[in-house]
């Protein structure tokens, strides 16, 4: 049933079209829509392993025979340090969150993501951080100590150029990106879907994306502190990891792999979601055990947070903390295993036929499980002693991350690449590329675990030719190239099949998921209409769905007002509770990223007072986003098709934006708890301790902040109560913008008012915990700022009142963080003289 | 089923986690307050004496919601997996941090 007249799919198709589409030119710069961005994110990213591969070749040249002279010391350091870092945060995470923009609208039945304009903000910071990496790299200036930058080396004590400032910065403007897309992933996934695709109904790899949006939100927050914390003592001298001033080089370890670990699983669990999609579709069967592998997926989500000091476990920590971790370090195998059984299980249980993807598969499955294997033999103390810092673990580390990781990947290229193109390939390559590929990293890195055991240490640039390394260095190294010439031949393969391949009218793999229920390279829009779903979202006939949607048999399947629509749906029951109205294409994401970047520069060139005004002219752009968004007058419930109607999403109660306030407020708060958690640890373990004198911070400043803190929060609450009975919200705005600027500037008189926080960690941790205090009032004040200009705007009514209450989420939360704000650098100032120092 | 259901998916592993982030930080502030010399019984440190009560208050939190979210096996989907997560992390729980009975603290 359907409350539009039948529709001519051609017309459907160019009308939708005429709203949806970006035209080529420079006008694709200004591109948000989620295939076009996907791509992007993938596309890039592939340059960016590409050249990691080169630096790979690079070091494997230099370790080919002993005492090599290809590359001295200094120029090996950023070799190695650039192909982790490019790897992890410029490849792996990307390519990932590639994939997810690119599939999940098409996965959930969806026209778009959540928030458009912040995956493509979140594009443009990824790119031009990886530029400002890159750049340093060509300009000799790259970051030369290790990926993981440990302090003190990383100090300016110890590495005095901007090499390691290079890192921080350019790797927190990648993490920007990494951020936006947890929160647009996270909320896509729970707020837009078809119709009637309840939550037990997703499709698995949506499962997987959503777990992994969430660790993103609570894995990248600790690294992203320890930069700036890192970076602070760097350009202005705070003493956060000099144990000469109260501050442990240990710390930065702590929120290095507090994030460094989780990351190892951020991104597995992406890839075997994609496995879990591929496999059912050459098994010819649904998932074995969706339920088991959902539960899987949360235990190992939760269980990799508890990990991370099994990378520590060498540096001192009591032996009851080292039980901890090590037995979590073997427990996360256990759910690990059992979505390998799935995997098994479905294809035992199925039907298999054997194509290209397969093949990959086989693949991971070799690679993947001998990198679990030894990732349970290091994970028990005695024998991570003996391994340590050596080959073994580099061993580890890459049968882990390329078979988790690379081999699904190319998997994935192989069986979605005929959805981004229309054309599928003639696997004519594509066999001897994989079996390079498979045979050249086995001959690299299988060597590498006998290199290890035999004493071989990570991160050196040379050895002595008496250790006897040289014929196994030598074969790693042959293996290193025979894999670079596989992946070459993949390059090779995937052009030839964009180029010449077949094309094909829909679903060349027969598979049941709803991504092949549109025609190939999909249009903008996805679906002409959205379908409603009553069955599990991998049990669909793709074929017949495809046609009756795109004949206009579902949902708004008609172009209203110029509207970009797709529908958002009740979180966990899938009922219809909102028309999503998305933004049309625009340039502000790329101003905002182009003014991120020259904030960025400047505090790397430490222009500071520069800093500043790109700061404002960022925030300025930001709030040009909303110009346009909302409406100036009520709208009643409007049909959406098959007899039902629904709101914009501007007049319900929680639509995505207020669910992206949420997700934002909880990857603050991880963050602040991380400060916290450090200005803990330096009490307690560092040495250095007591400080000559507490930094007992003013009583009355602290009362007064405290106040206008809850009466801001108050404020706040009070003004949407106003607008809910159709009052002007006007003079509670007003209020609550004025107590959150005066608590902003208490919070830098509290600040900057204590004793110097250059002389020891525990001044400098009272004074960033205020500052931060400080930066969460200013965002109050701004939010409060903007309700009042929405106001004025006539923009707000008691049925549009969301701007308010998303305000009101960020005055309540910076209301009750603030408190701690205050309480803890006292708190901490009252502790600071108790118990012995740490050794 | 509601959103808040979806909550109950990661509270069981939310209190291993609790557990987790508390018996770390009692275990550090107890050896710098050199609570292991603290004898409170014969055999028994007050500083052995903390973790292992964080430790049962943790347990009993974790059982006691592995028993509120009990469902048949073929129960509301959300509810059903959120009483195996609970169980799971409750055994979680117990092979994690079973060193507290056992294993020297501050060493």
């Amino acid at each position: 049933m359907n409350d539009w007249p039948p529709v001519n799919p051609i017309r459907l198709h160019r009308q939708l079209s005429a709203i949806w589409d970006t035209p080529p030119g420079l006008a694709r710069l200004s591109a948000v829509n989620h295939s076009i961005v996907g791509r992007r994110f993938m596309v890039t990213a592939f340059v960016f392993f590409a050249i990691g591969g080169l630096l790979a070749m690079l070091i494997r040249a230099q370790l080919a025979t002993s005492g090599s002279a290809f590359v001295g010391p200094e120029l090996y350091g950023q070799i190695f340090t650039m192909h982790g870092t490019v790897m992890m945060f410029l490849f792996a995470i990307p390519m990932f969150e590639g994939l997810a923009i690119y599939l999940l609208p098409k996965l959930l039945g969806a026209r778009d993501m959540a928030f458009p304009r912040l995956s493509a903000y979140g594009y443009w910071c990824y790119l031009f951080g990886g530029a400002i990496l890159i750049g340093a790299m060509a300009a000799g200036v790259a970051p030369d100590k290790g990926w993981f930058m440990y302090t003190p080396l990383s100090s300016s004590a110890h590495s005095p150029g901007i090499n390691a400032d290079v890192w921080l910065l350019g790797v927190t403007f990648v993490e920007i990106s990494a951020l936006s897309a947890a929160i647009e992933i996270a909320v896509s996934v729970l707020k837009v879907r078809a119709p009637g695709m309840s939550i037990d109904r997703m499709p698995i790899l949506a499962w997987y994306l959503l777990v992994t949006a969430f660790m993103m939100l609570l894995g990248f927050p600790p690294l992203i502190l320890g930069s700036i914390l890192l970076e602070l003592e760097r350009a202005f001298y705070l003493p956060f990891f000099d144990p000469a001033r109260g501050g442990d080089a240990l710390l930065w370890q702590h929120l290095f792999w507090l994030f460094g670990h989780p990351e190892v699983y951020i991104i597995f669990l992406p890839a075997a979601g994609v496995i879990s999609t591929m496999i059912p579709t050459f098994a010819r069967r649904e998932l074995v055990g969706y339920r088991a592998v959902i539960l899987a997926v949360i235990a190992v989500a939760f269980l990799s947070f508890g990990l991370w000091v099994h990378h520590m476990f060498t540096v001192g920590i009591p032996h009851m903390a080292l039980a901890f971790f090590s037995a979590a370090s073997g427990l996360v195998a256990i759910p690990t295993a059992v979505q390998i059984f799935a995997w098994i299980a479905t294809l035992a249980q199925g039907r298999p036929r054997f194509d290209v993807p397969m093949l990959y598969l086989g693949g991971f499955f070799v690679v993947f499980v001998i990198g679990g294997l030894t990732g349970v033999m290091l994970a028990m103390v005695p024998f991570n002693w003996q391994a340590h810092d050596t080959h073994f673990v580099v061993a580890h580390l890459h049968y882990v991350l390329v078979g988790g990781f690379v081999f699904p990947m190319l998997a994935a290229a192989y069986y979605w690449l005929p959805h981004f193109t229309g054309r599928v390939a003639e696997h004519r390559l594509s066999v001897a590329a994989f079996w390079l590929i498979f045979g050249g990293f086995n001959l690299t890195f299988f060597l590498m675990h006998l290199t290890g055991l035999r004493g071989m240490p990570r991160r050196v640039d040379s050895y002595p030719a008496e250790a006897l390394w040289d014929w196994l260095n030598l074969l790693s190294s042959v293996g290193g190239f025979l894999m670079a010439a596989g992946f070459a031949l993949f390059v090779a393969d995937l052009v030839v099949q964009i180029r010449f391949g077949r094309r094909f009218r829909r679903n060349p793999w027969r598979a049941r998921s709803l991504e092949w229920a549109m025609p190939t390279p999909p249009a903008p829009y996805n679906f002409a209409s959205l379908p409603h779903v009553t069955d599990r979202a991998e049990r669909l006939d793709p074929s017949r769905a495809g046609a009756a949607l795109a004949g206009g048999r579902g949902y708004l399947a008609h172009a209203r007002n110029g509207w970009l629509e797709t529908l958002g749906v009740e979180m966990t029951g899938g009922a219809i509770d909102a028309i999503v109205v998305l933004p049309r294409r625009t340039f502000l994401p790329l101003w905002s990223g182009l003014l991120t970047g020259g904030f960025v520069l400047c505090l790397l060139f430490k222009f500071y007072l520069l800093s500043l005004v790109f700061l404002a002219l960022t925030v300025a752009s930001f709030l040009a986003w909303t110009r346009g968004t909302g409406a100036r007058q009520d709208m009643s419930l409007l049909p959406v098709g098959r007899g039902k109607q629904a709101l914009p999403h501007w007049q319900t109660e929680r639509p995505p934006s207020w669910w992206a306030m949420v997700f934002a407020c909880v990857a603050e708060a991880t963050l602040f708890a991380s400060l916290l958690f450090g200005a803990l640890f330096l009490w307690v373990v560092a040495p250095g301790w007591p400080p000559p004198a507490p930094a007992i911070p003013n009583l009355l400043l602290l009362a007064a902040c405290a106040g206008l803190l809850s009466f801001g929060a108050f404020a706040g609450g009070a003004a949407v109560s106003r607008l809910g009975v159709s009052r002007s919200p006007a003079g509670w705005l007003a209020l609550c913008l004025a107590s959150q600027g005066v608590a902003t500037l208490l919070f830098l008189i509290l600040a900057l008012g204590g004793p110097d926080p250059t002389a020891h960690a525990h001044n400098a941790t009272a004074f960033v915990i205020f500052v931060h205090g400080g930066v969460r009032a200013a965002i109050a004040t701004l939010l409060a700022g903007y309700g009042l200009w929405r106001a004025g705007s006539g923009y707000l009514s008691s049925a549009r009142s969301l701007d308010l209450r998303i305000g009101q989420l960020w005055h309540r939360y910076a209301a009750g963080s603030g408190l701690v704000s205050l309480a803890a650098p006292l708190a901490l100032a009252l502790l600071a003289g108790s118990g012995e120092a740490g050794q | 089923m509601s959103g808040r259901a979806l909550l109950g998916l990661g509270a069981g592993f939310a209190v291993w986690a609790s557990a987790f982030v508390a018996l770390y930080a009692m275990l550090s502030v107890g050896c710098r307050f050199g609570w292991e010399g603290v004898e409170l019984l014969p055999g028994l440190s007050a500083q052995r004496a903390q973790l292992i009560l964080l430790l049962a208050l943790h347990l009993g939190v974790g059982a006691v919601l592995a028993v509120r979210f009990r469902v048949p096996p073929h129960g509301p989907f959300l509810w059903r997996l959120s009483y195996l997560a609970a169980v799971a992390a409750l055994a979680a729980s117990l092979f994690t941090f079973a060193g507290v009975l056992v294993l020297s603290s501050c060493a």
